[in-house]
């Protein structure tokens, strides 16, 4: 009876923990199955801070515009000066926990800082990255 | 309008023993009195109002308004000491009267005296143009109400002495205004009766020395 | 009393008793509560009642609230999220649908607050503003203000961040008693 309520609590704990892993997971398989991968969170981070000068206006853009270096400090919109939250899922509890946002920012941000949709292999990589601080 | 053979106590008017001897005469029509108490009600609704709550601001602003027009025909058609030309006396008349009311013997009026006049008649002009100048900045600023049409196309520099002019004549108003109920607290005092409550039953006393 | 007398109350009672009626008859309709004419409110424009939009309109910018731009604009601004003001804010079809119908519902031509009417009546019907700070009713709202207090002002930057000003922008007062200007303390229309 005992070992069965542990066991009980532990799957209810590791829910949510679960939860939140499931994501990436996901989005990792969808990755691989696209035919990218093995994925690395160097190669996150060195894409992290690729910077690419935008046509436009002259001004060069990275993840790091916005996010900074360090994942674990907020954050600060480039034009806004709206406040970001930490992106560091072990600073802030709400990323990488839902597919549809994963998807979301992806693909504006991307486009909005590279000019073009990111790769599956640049998305696993980041992802992974991401996930690591 | 009645009058008695009783001579007129300025000392035994405020004195209960004489209260139920005093005769009482008609001064204050009803529509000038509803007009009045409106009036005063509608302005400081309007005054406080202001920006916050802007559609019962404006709809006070046309209540003021429409008041005004009453009264201005009304002080031509209107009962005896409605009309302006039973209380609008020249400069020095007036003059002559705040004089006497520092050396503490006015005569007494039983309509407006002539300094009441005078404030009348500035109450009116101010109100007129705070009134006038708040349509016109309604219109510049919210491109609303009558004068919308005429002026929402007008400058910044314009649609801001407008409001600076409504603002200005509001405030003139309210310092009239004090004034108006300092003068008639001192009249009140000088002569021993409550002009408010007349101006609320239109009654005042009797005066046998003739006041008129 | 005389028969003028008489007709005059009469009168007088009668039209300020019509003022009266018609105003609590055009305004008492709790259907279209946001369309009455007469609607004295401490608002200026009505908040924002939708989770949705505030998470993701107000992600990277105040959460403008829908009253301030017509329906039209709204409709524009909606159908032209790669280009979002040199920013990309794609976001899925369904989504986009459901913000739009949030926003055109609640737009300013479709409201009766105070500043929704002025911002409807100051502009021309072939005019679709995308930046609200860009229209000629802020403009004129906000067009004596020095430059080293918006514009300059590391602090604020830019007429499009409301609510580093307007201290009660988020529930939709944007009453000039409660602007605080960082950095300039004390400061007073």
């Amino acid at each position: 009876m005992k070992a069965r309520a542990l066991a009980l609590m532990v799957a209810l704990f590791a829910v949510p923990a679960m939860g939140a892993a499931s994501a990436v997971d996901e989005r990792l398989a969808a990755y691989r199955a696209a035919g990218a991968g093995p994925f690395s969170a160097e190669a996150g981070e060195r894409l992290w801070q690729r910077e690419v000068v935008r046509a436009v206006d002259g001004g060069a853009r990275s993840c790091t515009t916005c996010h900074g270096r360090d994942l674990r400090r907020a954050g600060r919109h480039a034009k806004t000066g709206k406040p970001i939250e930490p992106l560091s899922p072990a600073v802030n509890a709400e990323r990488l926990g839902s597919v549809k946002k994963i998807r979301k920012w992806f693909r504006r941000n991307c486009k909005w800082t590279w000019g073009r949709e990111c790769t599956a292999q640049e998305k696993g990589d980041l992802l992974s990255f991401i996930r690591s601080r | 309008m009645n009058t008695s053979i009783a001579k007129f106590d300025h000392d035994a008017v405020g004195s209960r023993q004489t209260q139920a001897q005093r005769r009482w005469v008609k001064v204050w029509d009803p529509l000038v009195r509803v007009f009045h108490w409106s009036l005063v009600s509608a302005f400081f609704i309007a005054y406080f109002t202001e920006d916050e709550l802007l559609d019962l601001h404006v709809y006070a602003g046309y209540l003021v308004g429409g008041l005004l027009v009453f009264r201005l025909i009304w002080g031509f058609v209107g009962g005896r000491h409605a009309r302006f030309g039973d209380f609008v006396k020249p400069p020095r008349e007036v003059w002559a009267y705040l004089k006497s009311i520092i050396a503490q013997h006015p005569r007494r009026y039983l309509g407006h005296n002539p300094a009441g006049g005078a404030m009348v008649i500035a109450l009116l002009v101010s109100l007129v143009l705070t009134t006038v100048s708040g349509i016109a900045i309604y219109g510049a600023g919210e491109s609303a109400g009558p004068l919308a049409a005429s002026l929402s196309g007008v400058g910044d520099f314009w649609a801001d002495v407008l409001e600076e002019v409504h603002e200005f004549f509001a405030n003139l108003t309210l310092s009239l205004v004090f004034f108006h109920v300092l003068g008639v607290l001192i009249a009140s005092l000088q002569h021993r009766e409550n002009l408010v409550k007349s101006m609320v039953d239109g009654r005042k006393p009797v005066d046998e020395e003739g006041a008129s | 009393m005389n028969t003028k007398i008489w007709v005059g109350i009469n009168v007088l009672i009668i039209a300020l008793g019509l003022v009266v009626v018609s105003g609590v008859v055009i305004s008492d309709d709790d259907e279209h509560e946001g369309e009455r004419y007469w609607h004295p409110s401490r608002l200026d424009v009505a908040p924002v009642d939708n989770a949705f939009y505030r998470e993701e309109c107000g992600a990277c910018h105040f959460a403008y609230q829908p009253g301030w731009l017509p329906a039209r604009s709204w409709q524009r601004l909606m159908g032209g999220l790669e280009d979002h003001f040199g920013e990309n804010a794609e976001l899925d079809a369904a989504d986009v649908r459901r913000l739009t119908e949030y926003l055109t519902a609640n737009a300013a031509d479709r409201s009766n607050y105070k500043r929704s009417r002025g911002m409807v009546r100051s502009l021309y019907n072939d005019q679709v503003p995308l930046r609200i700070s860009g229209t000629r009713y802020f403009k004129r709202k906000h067009h004596e203000l020095p430059a080293r207090m918006v514009r300059d002002n590391p602090e604020v930057r830019s007429f499009s961040n409301c609510d580093l000003c307007h201290t009660r922008a988020a529930q939709g007062s944007y009453n000039e008693h409660q602007v605080k200007v960082p950095g300039f303390a004390g400061w007073d229309d």
